[in-house]
């Protein structure tokens, strides 16, 4: 996964606006384009790493030197791929809160939407309360649907018009049923 | 029937504004069109053989005549003069241009309409009885919670990219009008002593579904107090969402997730799912049962007396009698306010025009007989008609005058000739076969409104393609377009039913030629009429007698049939 020269940030309550991305993205020992882990030690990179990656390399008594210092140093998140159940890994995800500044999930294609529900999982029943990426295929006609469900920031696929992506999400003054960022429009708000 | 607020009202004029930002990009090319195509389905905007076709959402079925009339201008300003309505409480209009989409979807707004969800890998438009409110055997009338689940459904952001389509059905009343087991999920409303202080409660049934698996539903919750649907729904959605097939689009529906999983492992898995956000803020409250319930009060019926039928007959001049007399007892039902009736005005008429047309002139007309008759509503049904569902008994022969000017009296509502079929290949790009050559055919064939009396309740219905727009699965009779090498050629299926026996239809065997289908019709009916008992109906003689007489009769003409090969049961 190449990675985006700038994010788009929605914070809950904040306003949307354009950042270097610091996050490099590696797509893990799989994918032969881009299978060589990062030098952990010496790259200046923030890295989110596969979570199945983590799974693997962050036992509490096999721990990885270069993988722990990294994490101290808040210079490494992990990303969700779209079959990581993130409920089954609770635990594990619980751990990660003290060392991930952010987590992401993963399209693979814009067309796949379980990563809207590993976010609303990540903040309904996990308790997530800091950055949650949306990557991969990322359109910008799935911005407020991410937004919504719990995505505060965004990196859209290299060709997309940020300029068009950031006026998406103020498309609708009005909700019929609640999401994380706020309940559904009452008539007595009116 | 509900009125919009201001709510509904920005969501849907905001909804228009943003697809015509999104039409906009799509023709100034920065938008694929592989890219555009969901957001293109989400609004109803399919694109067919000739055209585009766009689908627009009766939720629930109920239409004001204001809005048919706005309907009736959208076929005449943007479309060839007629409009077709679906099995699932929507109407289609086929020959649609790109770009006049953002303006008609704009003109829907402006009467409380809208295209959001009538297609696409998301929660769609939500189906009921075309009788809630009026029907005589309704325990509970599903509308507020309709109309409580459109909303919350609509463009609920967790579940817009669904593995497959999803459809829910709602029913309410004794008699099942709905399909309801044929659902992806299916809602029954009950109020029950026993359970929950004889509150309104939810018996859940998930995993029906017709196309290429057909299955029936199985019940996976009994007793939901109806506040607490949108969590379980969430719960249930969400493991769809995330454990549902996507390697596979023909195995992408829930019905295949609840098949692996056994409907017991997934009843487990939603409620393991649904415990912890049981409580959540997201469930309805009385307050939004209050402000949504008080628009489906009933309309200022008057005090009348029932009629008989012999008062209703009595109504007609003397050379109308027996044809009046014949509408009165397929097309009229009854009604729980004495005095009054609901009545079916059939889109079926024999062989001239597709089953469920209706043209701009007939839809106009239509709304001014629901002004002039009915309260202003009209209803859509499964079988593709439409309903007047408060009309006085005194005023139903002046009606039945009205209807017959145009074309709408045909006396034929389940009979064989009421025919469920979808447009077919003559308009969609993933029909195998043509549908409407093959209604019209039998409609044909069998034009003799006696011997269809005689015939009794029947239900024929025909689908171009296994996607079973024309939910052949659950006709008595069913037809199914299929493509062998090139040519279009039709299955037959016995034994199918909706309502509370609800049951999938059988295939008989190799399929037949187009031409051949009206004789195979017709041998089969005659094998049924020769070994009915008194009374009995088709497909109760079809479940006395199994499917050989009929099979052998169907096969009678083998030449042709022994050429098809490989299609067999």
């Amino acid at each position: 996964m190449s990675s985006q020269q700038q994010i788009l940030h929605f914070p809950l309550g904040g306003k949307i606006r354009l950042a270097p991305n610091e996050w490099q993205v590696w797509s893990g020992p799989d994918e032969a384009a881009n299978s060589t882990l990062p030098d952990l030690e010496r790259s200046s990179h923030k890295l989110l790493m596969p979570f199945t990656w983590w799974r693997s390399h962050f036992h509490s008594n096999q721990q990885n030197p270069d993988v722990l210092a990294k994490a101290k140093n808040r210079q490494l998140g992990v990303w969700f791929a779209t079959d990581d159940d993130v409920l089954i890994h609770a635990d594990l995800i619980e751990e990660g809160k003290q060392y991930w500044p952010l987590v992401a999930a993963h399209f693979p294609i814009f067309r796949d939407g379980r990563s809207f529900s590993t976010a609303a999982i990540l903040r309904d029943r996990l308790g997530w309360d800091k950055e949650i990426r949306m990557i991969g295929d990322v359109l910008i006609d799935q911005l407020l649907q991410g937004a919504r469900v719990g995505f505060d920031s965004f990196e859209l696929r290299q060709d997309q018009d940020l300029d068009v992506a950031q006026k998406q999400f103020d498309l609708f003054t009005v909700a019929t049923q609640n999401s994380w960022r706020g309940k559904r429009t009452l008539i007595s708000a009116f | 029937m509900y009125k919009y607020d201001h709510i509904d009202q920005t969501l849907v004029d905001q909804r228009v504004a943003q697809f015509r930002d999104q039409v906009a990009r799509r023709l100034n090319g920065t938008l694929a069109e592989e890219e555009f195509r969901p957001l293109r389905l989400q609004n109803g905007l399919y694109h067919q053989r000739h055209a585009y076709m766009l689908r627009v959402a009766i939720p629930y079925g109920l239409l004001s005549s204001n809005q048919l009339r706005t309907l009736a201008s959208i076929s005449e300003k943007y479309d060839r003069g007629y409009g077709h309505f679906t099995t699932r409480q929507n109407i289609q209009f086929n020959w649609i241009i790109l770009e006049d989409t953002p303006n008609i979807l704009a003109d829907l707004a402006k009467v409380e309409m809208h295209a959001i969800q009538t297609s696409g890998n998301c929660i769609r438009n939500i189906t009921s009885d075309a009788f809630a409110g009026v029907a005589g055997d309704e325990y509970v009338d599903t509308r507020p919670i309709c109309e409580l689940l459109r909303q919350w459904s609509t463009l609920h952001p967790e579940f817009a990219y669904l593995p497959r389509k999803f459809k829910f059905a709602v029913n309410g009343a004794k008699e099942d009008r709905t399909v309801l087991l044929c659902h992806d999920v299916g809602i029954e409303l009950k109020k029950n002593k026993d359970t929950n202080h004889g509150e309104l409660t939810a018996d859940i049934y998930a995993g029906g579904g017709m196309g290429r698996t057909p299955i029936l539903g199985s019940l996976i919750k009994q007793g939901l107090p109806w506040q607490l649907l949108p969590s379980y729904l969430t719960a249930l959605l969400r493991v769809y969402n995330r454990f549902g097939r996507r390697d596979n689009i023909y195995k992408a529906r829930i019905k295949i997730l609840v098949k692996a999983l056994g409907p017991e492992e997934f009843a487990r898995q939603v409620e393991g799912e649904w415990l912890p956000i049981k409580n959540g803020d997201d469930n309805f409250t009385q307050s939004e049962w209050n402000r949504v319930a008080k628009h489906f009060t009933k309309p200022p019926y008057q005090s009348l007396p029932t009629l008989s039928n012999e008062q209703v007959i009595a109504k007609a001049n003397e050379v109308d009698t027996v044809a009046f007399a014949r509408w009165l007892e397929r097309n009229v039902k009854s009604h729980q306010v004495p005095g009054y009736a609901s009545v079916i005005l059939s889109l079926k008429p024999h062989g001239t025009v597709a089953p469920g047309d209706a043209t701009t002139a007939q839809m106009n007309a239509i709304a001014d007989l629901a002004d002039q008759y009915s309260f202003g509503e009209l209803r859509v049904t499964h079988e593709q008609n439409l309903v007047l569902a408060d009309v006085e008994q005194v005023k139903l022969f002046e009606l039945w005058q009205a209807a017959r000017q145009q074309h709408v009296a045909l006396p034929n509502v389940g009979l064989l000739t009421d025919i469920i079929a979808c447009p077919g290949g003559d308009f969609c790009s993933l029909a195998n076969a043509k549908s409407l050559p093959i209604a019209k055919a039998i409609q044909e064939r069998f034009d003799d409104l006696d011997y269809l009396f005689d015939l009794g309740d029947i239900s024929l219905n025909i689908s171009g393609c296994i996607n079973s727009c024309g939910h052949h699965h659950v006709g008595n009779i069913g037809v199914l377009g299929v493509d062998k090498d090139g040519e279009e050629w039709y299955q037959i299926t016995l034994g199918g039913e909706q309502g509370n026996d609800a049951a999938i239809g059988k295939v008989i065997g190799p399929s037949f030629y187009a031409d051949e289908i009206p004789d195979v019709i017709t041998n089969v009916i005659n094998t049924y009429v020769r070994n009915r008992d008194q009374d009995e109906s088709f497909i109760q003689a079809y479940r006395r007698l199994g499917v050989t007489p009929f099979k052998e009769a169907a096969y009678k003409n083998k030449n042709k049939a022994e050429k098809s090969l490989g299609i067999a049961s």
